[in-house]
């Protein structure tokens, strides 16, 4: 078995690394990060973290929040007040750049704790939740899940019927969510419930609370998904009381909320998935070259994929020079767009890759944690882009997105 | 003889069994079983004769065609059943072609469904032999590791034939290669001096002729299973659009996708006439080759697509295990490769 210490230390690090000190020469402070990796990461960690079993997932995560907190880099994006290395968005851009580019591991279960836990604290959340919570990021290793989604509430999350009813100090809580991802390995969930069933619209009279996963009433039941990993949970909440002080915000408001928790996804989140497989999208040309490459048809279907990949990392690009110049002014439509681009062109690549790779692309293999989209199996890289076409407003929902808010279409 | 069969009562009765002895339930369980095959279900589908289709009558066989096994392999298709049967119509094609020599002993009991057979593909690499043993590598051979027989390409002296090696023989070896999709195998086979059976080295008279009646059977039958697999997955698909609702409404309500599955609809109407025109063709018809290769390029290629869509049509429960779909992406996905 696979622990944090044994198996994954790597060779004795010749110096001590502090890529924060070079916080104003972005070359150096590119190099420090590049060396960093070099000397900290394994080459061979993805065959090693492959044997990782569900049971010590945790502690592979860890390990690399870990090694990341060593140098300043446990949470690259968050500002100083809150445990984070402060540092300027260009810095933090090179962060994850370099991330993609040396194939550090993708910390899955901690997406929510870095990503959406703060979108949400930073903007909506008390003193004393932001002292009490984001601390057990910054120094701990909590991990959050995102409790949103209903078997009847997906697409049409407002619908939502989990209810929450005052009592005293508490809300009780009663309900069920599902596709909670990293909710079995979860100790807070961003919880949105509903305190008013009379709300005029649908969207009123839902809130937003911080769920302590060990309250007594709740039930995790991990979902099998096609790629036969669990990776996500049903959640279910029988009488959970939640003390009031973990509501978020005002109660009622909790839909506006949401769409910070959610904002997240459009910033460094789309940057570090579209940059980790523009590197494998360029190892597959490289290692095909002596099969693939050389079929005419596939080579030129390589090619296309590669103008729509960089159209791709362009929008991102011109997304994160925005929100750079001022976060306020940033394009709202953009996040759309990139977002209806990137989950079909990341299936239909990963369909061409499965497809050009022939019967070897059929082999199964146990998943590799910390691969995110890029494990460079084919058949799991094609199955997980789902997470993308369907995840985070579906193909279909972004479309409507377009055709109605942005086009100005008629409602159908 | 064929003639005195009505097909379309026999592919009914395929599909009706197929319902009942292996419905969703049991195909979305069985994906975790680890299984090469399900002997369950292999065992009731020889007690009802389904081995012995092609077999000729002399041997047990009913002596049907590739019309009679492109039903069955839809109907296969359709349940995404893990029962081996397309090495069973390649192994009987080989024994069956003109000038074999000593496949009867096997034949019967291939055709009882007591011999699983796994065949190489037409076209793949041969293995050479003296004619009395056999060393060498076949890699990533379709239902290898549940099978009880190979049939594997061989040269000898010069000349193309079969071999039948026993996978219990001494010096056979099989190395179990998982795939994405789980209702069938696939293996390495090596061979480490293995001794050559009597009458078990099989020289058809006219090679290239029977690799073409196997490449097209093959095709056939390939596209005939994700045929089978795009209508299934399709009406299971429409099924759960005319139950979940959202914001109010069925989602089969919803134009973006009531379009798609109407286009896959047609497009599968199209893909049910190649295939059946593929099938019927007689063995000796001169674009019988043709069409089988060109059908099978384009209904396996299909239906791996319109799988795809069908778990994005599901939402959320089509990505997890629980709900069939990626059964039939897999299996399609397979297909195509194939
Ligand atoms: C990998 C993965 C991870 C996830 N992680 C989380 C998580 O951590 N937390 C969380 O809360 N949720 C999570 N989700 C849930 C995700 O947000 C929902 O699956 C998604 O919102 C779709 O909802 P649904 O599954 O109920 O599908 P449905 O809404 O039932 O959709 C079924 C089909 O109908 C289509 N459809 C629905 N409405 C319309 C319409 N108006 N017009 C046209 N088509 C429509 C959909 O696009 C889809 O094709 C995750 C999902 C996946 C796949």
């Amino acid at each position: 078995m696979m622990t944090q210490t044994d198996t994954l230390a790597p060779a004795i690090a010749e110096r001590s690394f502090d890529p924060i000190s070079k916080v104003g020469d972005e070359q150096a402070f590119r190099q420090e990060i590049r060396d960093w990796l070099a000397a900290v990461l394994p080459a061979d960690w993805r065959q090693q973290w492959q044997k990782v079993r569900e049971a010590d997932l945790k502690g592979v995560m860890n390990w690399w929040l870990n090694e990341r907190r060593k140098v300043g880099l446990a949470t690259p994006h968050w500002p100083k007040e809150w445990g984070g290395p402060g540092l300027p968005f260009s810095y933090q851009i090179i962060v994850y750049e370099e991330f993609a580019r040396g194939d550090a591991p993708e910390l899955e279960t901690f997406t929510i704790s870095l990503f959406h836990t703060p979108a949400t604290l930073f903007e909506h959340g008390t003193q004393d939740q932001k002292d009490r919570y984001l601390g057990g990021i910054t120094h701990g290793t909590d991990v959050w899940c995102q409790g949103f989604s209903e078997p009847g509430a997906g697409s049409d999350l407002a619908s939502l019927r989990t209810s929450a009813v005052r009592d005293g100090d508490d809300y009780v809580v009663n309900g069920q969510k599902i596709w909670s991802s990293a909710s079995m390995h979860a100790d807070y969930c961003l919880l949105l419930a509903r305190t008013d069933p009379n709300g005029k619209r649908k969207h009123d009279g839902i809130s937003y609370f911080i769920m302590d996963m060990k309250s007594p009433g709740v039930t995790v039941r991990p979902i099998r998904q096609i790629t036969g990993e669990s990776e996500f949970a049903e959640v279910f909440m029988d009488d959970v009381r939640i003390p009031a002080k973990n509501l978020i915000g005002a109660e009622g408001n909790g839909w506006n909320i949401a769409q910070s928790t959610l904002s997240t996804e459009r910033g460094l989140l789309i940057f570090s998935a579209t940059e980790r497989i523009a590197r494998a999208f360029e190892l597959d040309g490289i290692e095909a070259k002596n099969t693939w490459m050389r079929d005419v048809g596939l080579r030129r279907e390589y090619a296309g994929f590669y103008a729509e990949m960089q159209a791709v990392r362009l929008m991102v690009k011109r997304l994160l020079a925005e929100l750079e110049a001022n976060p306020d002014k940033a394009s709202a439509t953009l996040p759309t767009f990139i977002k209806l681009n990137w989950g079909p062109l990341l299936q239909r690549y990963g369909e061409f890759l499965v497809r050009a790779e022939g019967i070897e692309a059929q082999k199964w293999e146990p998943a590799i944690p910390g691969t995110g989209h890029s494990s460079r199996m084919r058949f799991n890289d094609f199955l997980k882009s789902y997470g993308w076409t369907i995840a985070g407003g579906s193909n279909e929902i972004m479309r409507n997105i377009v055709s109605e808010r942005i086009l100005n279409l008629p409602r159908g | 003889m064929s003639d005195e069969f009505d097909l379309d009562a026999l592919a009914e009765s395929f599909l009706e069994f197929l319902e009942g002895e292996w419905p969703k339930e049991k195909a979305i369980a069985y994906e975790r079983s680890g299984q090469a095959y399900d002997a369950g279900l292999w065992a009731a589908t020889a007690g009802l004769g389904w081995p012995a289709l092609t077999a000729p009558e002399a041997n047990g066989g009913l002596g049907l065609g590739t019309a009679a096994a492109a039903y069955l392999h839809a109907a296969l298709g359709a349940a995404a059943a893990p029962a081996p049967l397309l090495g069973t119509l390649l192994a009987t094609t080989i024994f069956g072609a003109a000038g074999a020599e000593g496949g009867h002993e096997l034949l019967a009991a291939i055709a009882e469904g007591s011999l699983r057979v796994a065949v190489a593909e037409p076209g793949s690499a041969a293995v050479e032999t003296d004619g009395k043993t056999v060393s060498g590598t076949v890699r990533n051979l379709l239902d290898a590791p549940g099978a009880g027989l190979f049939l594997l390409r061989a040269s000898h002296a010069g000349r193309p034939g079969w071999l039948a090696i026993d996978t219990d023989a001494a010096g056979v070896s099989v190395a179990r290669r998982a795939l994405a999709d789980t209702t069938r195998s696939l293996g390495d086979v090596t061979l480490d001096n293995v001794a050559i059976g009597e009458g078990r080295l099989i020289r058809p008279a006219d090679p290239a002729a029977l690799d073409d009646l196997l490449t097209r059977r093959a095709c056939v039958a390939l596209a005939a299973d994700s045929l089978g697999g795009g209508e299934a997955v399709l009406r299971i698909t429409i099924d759960y659009m005319k139950v979940r609702e959202q914001f109010g409404r069925l989602i089969g309500s919803f134009q973006a996708l009531k379009h798609r599955v109407a286009d896959h609809h047609a497009a599968l109407v199209g893909a049910r006439e190649l295939v059946l025109n593929a099938a019927a063709l007689p063995d000796d018809a001169p674009d019988a080759l043709l069409a089988a290769l060109s059908t099978e390029a384009h209904v396996t290629a299909l239906t791996a697509d319109i799988a795809r869509d069908c778990i994005q049509l599901h939402g959320g429960v089509g990505f997890t295990a629980e709900f069939s779909p990626h059964l039939y992406l897999k299996r399609a996905k397979l297909n195509e490769a194939l």
